[in-house]
């Protein structure tokens, strides 16, 4: 029975954990290009929901036409940022993009809700469901899970193979080695920076093959905390890392509960959240540049 | 103060009281807010605003402004402070103390900040740069899921006390403490904590922490005990955290709910109104405090509802005009000049 | 140096002896017009509540001064003028607003802003001024706990809400007897299970799960496998909407069949069967208030109360008319409740004096489209309302309990969650 409810949590876990890993992607390959620290990245997620919710709700289409369109949208959102806001940044002490990006993800939140108004929203798209021994699931989270699988190798083939890839990874590694090999190095600032926002906003479309309730203006808050975990956990700068780190953090989250609720006296999920920031100590502390992390 | 030894002559003394002229702005703030509150009863619900903002800034540029380190996670000794007030009143309500029960929450509260503070600061300050930013997260929201999850203090029910206040104070001394004496202490933990900034500032504190923010690998190979410096105004900074969150938080509302004293938003607020004034500057947190409370204040009393949609632009503005906050460029425009003497 | 300090103390010492925090005594006197006022929220994460009631007050402010032809005070009739700003959905600018309320609007009664937490950061400052603090946003029992002078509430308290809900499965279906609890870990939410809690024991349930999720959770999976290994017949539970959403959901999503649930606060809401489609179908929910509730002026008058308000449709359309277009739900309804209760005491005490209005209200019992109105006469506790029990049905809310006001009789038990993705309804 509890070895039944173990698996089945840790099969939803995983799920979860691939759309968390690829939700923090995005974060991971600004910060390790820019060393800016997106703290209105959960605003741009929200975004992803709404684009996967208009889609579906006013033009009665199915969501999987949101995610090109997300990525787009986040495309042309992020270049239009970088431009006239972050690109002029890029000298000023590490903490003014920090403010900027906290300020566009509360313009991003508030044009929501100008537009959406502050009503929860939500839609049900059913494609049927798989029943496994030891849990069900919903075939819209399959979908998530393999498009996430997907996009990460599709982003791990870029950085590999093209020539633009490995222009962006010199930049992570070496900003002033890149620039005297020639690489354009505020290109690659604004590449990945439209990038990683297209990637964040695609990411809010796949959440809601998982979860697809509860959408508001605000509900951003909560996914930039957990993406800044992840995004450590697996080592900042590194979009790989950062899909393992949330593998990890999901499989944490959810899987902890079934071993927590046998302790009497104490609310488990509640210790969940607990236990995974307990892991993140730990691991910052044995390996303090996360899991993957370069120094 | 610092103690003026006897072989110290007249004219060393004069100096070392120069070097706290840049407090006479920041003071002025304060005691005028202060006074306005006093004089035009109907301005007190902005000052009382102004008073946390300026406060929160103040108390967190300390560590935050003067080491360049991001603690995403400060609001934890915040809430901590509130806890602390919540506890001391639980606990001593009965004891016949009076306004005593007060005092010994704000100590309380500021004990139990303190002490959270060295384990982190031993812990999570040998991490570096956005590292240490989201352990600190990870302190602060474990911290709230340990309170709720194991039921500490009230668990997630929190504790509520203003009861026992009347218990203890009686109604009318209660009503007094709550909503004008707390706003008060609040503006007394700003004027220490700019204190505190000065001194540092002034002291070989200020030059450790200079190095350090300029290039931490360099300063070690100088020989600075970084750590050492790092950790004091990581602690500071977190003891008037604490303070401010046993007055702002927990004596002002008398209630405290883990889910909303954990609030990393607070952080955040405190980093936009340190930029916004001007990172490591004295005078930076009470501007960017006066200016980030005065706007939410005056867009949210006038346009209810699209204040945010209009105060996002102004930040964005603010940020890429000013990339050194108000005060930050104020100082390098007045370079030379007498007024020099004061800014900080 | 030390001359100028201590004049500057003597100066600080002068100012506070001077500042006097009285502010109702000059108002004895019949005004011209009845200013209330505070803050609400229209930002952050609770701006949709926030904004019901908001257009609740508004709704019953224009009913007040264009129908009802204004408050009755010294002989003449005058208005009401309503004052409101946006907290933002935070602590320090609720405070503020409520101290800027009365001290520059200087309103005769303050309205609460939404969400316990809220009201009860709040409550002090109207405490200091003793001005009337109409509560129609907190249903924590806790906050009347605490000896608050000026405080009423209009929301059923907390530890009540999933009473009806157990006394109609026990004459729906006497031999259940298993039932699962799954709250959200939050104060309001606590109060709602330990007043289900108690109720479920004295009428012999077995509670084979009590757990909670905490608040902001975005996957309720684990807790939900958790709850369906131990084979409940009824799932009580909730907290907020976005949860109750949730739990609608993946209740689904892992196909957990039961014979009924009851969720608190989000099946009230429209927008509960708008999000989830058929999924809603057959959920329950405690609400304060809804649309077909049978409350009218000839109910009051079988009864012998006093009636005050629109009627139900009249109500509905001035809440249509100044919200734009949005459907009224209790939040707004509670606050309209409020500002009725206000009018009525200010007219029973002929004054807009804080204590003399506060004791009237304590006095005061009456009914209007949100229901009967009733608080204790100290504490400020309602005790006069009563909650009803919603359910969807073929994608409408219908209300099922108590039966004298039902609309529709429960669906009971709720059809599986296959036949319900295959297209089966309640009707």
């Amino acid at each position: 029975m509890l070895l039944q409810q173990l698996s089945g949590n840790l099969t939803q876990g995983l799920i979860l954990g691939a759309i968390y890993g690829m939700a923090t992607m995005g974060l991971n390959l600004i910060f390790g290009v820019m060393k800016i620290v997106n703290v209105g990245h959960g605003a741009f997620i929200m975004l992803g929901t709404f684009v996967s919710f208009a889609i579906f709700t006013y033009l009665g289409l199915t969501p999987i036409v949101a995610i090109p369109l997300a990525f787009i949208v986040g495309f042309a959102l992020g270049s239009l940022f970088f431009y006239f806001i972050i690109g002029k940044l890029t000298n000023a002490p590490e903490l003014n993009s920090l403010l900027a990006t906290f300020a566009i993800g509360m313009l991003i939140e508030e044009v929501t809700k100008f537009i959406f108004g502050s009503e929860w929203r939500g839609f049900t798209w059913d494609v049927g469901r798989v029943t496994l021994p030891f849990t069900v699931l919903p075939i819209t989270k399959i979908y998530a899970f393999i498009i996430s699988i997907l996009v990460v190798i599709a982003l791990y083939l870029w950085l590999r193979m093209t020539r633009s890839g490995t222009a962006l990874r010199a930049v992570v590694e070496d900003k002033e080695g890149a620039r005297v090999c020639g690489i354009n190095v505020d290109r690659m600032y604004a590449l990945s920076f439209s990038i990683g926002i297209g990637l964040t906003v695609m990411s809010g479309v796949i959440l809601t093959f998982f979860i697809s309730v509860g959408l508001n203006p605000y509900m951003g808050g909560a996914y930039t905390l957990r993406a800044f975990v992840i995004a450590v956990l697996g080592g900042l700068g590194s979009p790989l890392g950062a899909f393992f780190g949330g593998v990890i953090f999901g499989l944490v989250e959810n899987g902890s509960y079934t071993l927590l609720s046998l302790i009497p006296g104490i609310e488990p999920f509640s210790l969940t959240r607990f236990v995974t920031f307990f892991i993140l100590l730990i691991i910052l502390l044995v390996r303090p540049t996360g899991l993957l992390g370069v120094k | 103060m610092i103690s003026v030894g006897k072989s110290v002559n007249s004219q060393q003394s004069i100096v070392n009281i120069k070097k706290y002229f840049p407090l006479l702005p920041v003071y002025g703030i304060y005691l005028l807010l202060f006074l306005i509150g006093i004089i035009y009863p109907e301005m007190w619900s902005v000052v009382t605003l102004l008073a946390f903002y300026c406060a929160l800034g103040q108390a967190f540029n300390i560590f935050l402004g003067m080491t360049g380190y991001v603690d995403f996670g400060y609001v934890a000794f915040l809430g901590l402070g509130a806890y602390g007030m919540a506890l001391g009143i639980d606990v001593s309500h009965q004891t016949g103390l009076n306004i005593g029960i007060i005092f010994i929450g704000i100590i309380l509260g500021l004990l139990m900040a303190t002490l959270l503070s060295l384990v982190v600061g031993a812990v999570a300050l040998r991490l570096r740069g956005a590292y240490f930013a989201i352990a600190t997260i990870g302190v602060n929201e474990g911290f709230r899921y340990l309170i709720e999850g194991a039921k500490l203090w009230g668990g997630s029910e929190g504790l509520i006390y203003f009861r026992q206040l009347n218990e203890a104070m009686g109604r009318e001394k209660t009503n007094v403490i709550v909503t004008f004496w707390a706003d008060v202490f609040v503006l007394v933990i700003a004027a220490i904590s700019a204190f505190i900034t000065l001194y540092y500032m002034r002291s070989k504190i200020g030059y450790a922490l200079t190095a350090l923010r300029e290039d931490e690998d360099a300063a070690k190979v100088m020989g600075i005990n970084v750590t050492k410096y790092k950790i004091l105004a990581f602690i500071t900074s977190a003891s008037m955290a604490g303070m401010l969150g046993a007055t702002s938080w927990g004596l002002k509302y008398t209630h405290v709910f883990p889910a909303d004293v954990f609030e990393i938003h607070y952080t955040v607020e405190g980093i936009v109104i340190i930029l916004l004034g001007g990172a490591g500057t004295l005078l930076g947190p009470a501007a960017g405090g006066l200016l980030y409370g005065l706007s939410k204040y005056w867009l949210g009393a006038m346009f209810p509802g699209i204040q945010l949609l209009i105060f996002a632009p102004i930040i964005l503005i603010i940020i890429v005009a000013f990339p050194e906050g108000i005060v930050g460029t104020m100082k390098k425009k007045i370079k030379g000049t007498v007024l020099e003497r004061y800014i900080a | 140096m030390k001359g100028r300090w201590l004049f500057c103390m003597a100066l600080i010492l002068l100012f506070l002896s001077a500042g006097s925090f009285g502010a109702g005594d000059a108002l004895a006197q019949a005004p011209d017009k009845i200013i209330i006022g505070g803050p609400i929220s229209f930002s952050g994460k609770l701006a949709k509540e926030g904004e019901q009631g908001l257009r609740g007050t508004q709704a019953a402010v224009k009913w007040i001064n264009e129908v009802y032809g204004g408050v009755k005070i010294g002989g003449k009739k005058v208005p009401i003028e309503y004052k409101y700003y946006d907290d933002e959905s935070k602590r320090e600018l609720t405070t503020s607003y409520i101290e800027r309320a009365i001290t520059v609007d200087k309103v005769h009664a303050v309205m609460s802003p939404y969400s316990s937490p809220l009201v009860l950061a709040g409550a002090p400052v109207a405490e200091k001024y003793g001005v009337v603090y109409i509560n129609h946003g907190g249903a924590s029992d806790r906050i009347h706990e605490q000896g608050f002078k000026y405080a009423v509430q209009c929301y059923v308290p907390g530890s009540r809400y999933h009473v009806g809900a157990l006394d109609m499965f026990k004459k729906l279906d006497p031999k259940l007897k298993r039932l699962a609890f799954v709250y959200e870990d939050d104060e309001f939410a606590r109060s709602v299970a330990r007043g289900a809690k108690a109720h479920a024991e004295k009428l012999g349930y077995t509670i084979v799960f009590d757990r909670f999720y905490p608040k902001g959770a975005t996957d309720l999976t684990p807790i939900l496998s958790d709850l369906s290994a131990t084979k409940p017949d009824i799932i009580l539970g909730g907290g907020h909407f976005s949860d109750t959403q949730l739990l609608g959901k993946q209740i689904a999503d892992l196909g957990i069949d039961v014979k009924a649930i009851n969720l608190v606060v989000g099946p009230a809401l429209p927008a509960y069967g708008e999000t989830l489609g058929k999924l809603a179908e057959g959920i329950m929910g405690p609400a304060h208030w809804e649309r077909g509730a049978k409350f009218s002026p000839d109910v009051a008058k079988k009864t012998g109360m006093k009636w005050i308000g629109p009627t139900q449709e009249e109500y509905r359309k001035l809440f249509k008319d100044v919200s734009k277009g949005v459907e009224p739900d209790y939040h707004g309804a509670s606050a309209a409740s409020g500002v009725f209760a206000l009018v009525l005491s200010i007219e029973d005490a002929n004054s807009i004096q804080s204590d003399k209005v506060r004791y009237a209200l304590g006095k005061l019992k009456f009914m209007s489209v949100y229901g009967i109105w009733d608080v204790d006469d100290d504490t400020g506790l309602q005790i006069g309302h009563s909650s009803i029990d919603l359910q969807w049905q073929g994608g409408k809310k219908v209300i099922v309990w108590p039966e004298e006001a039902a609309t529709a009789k429960p669906c009971y038990p709720r059809p599986t969650i296959k036949d319900i993705i295959a297209g089966k309804t309640c009707k």
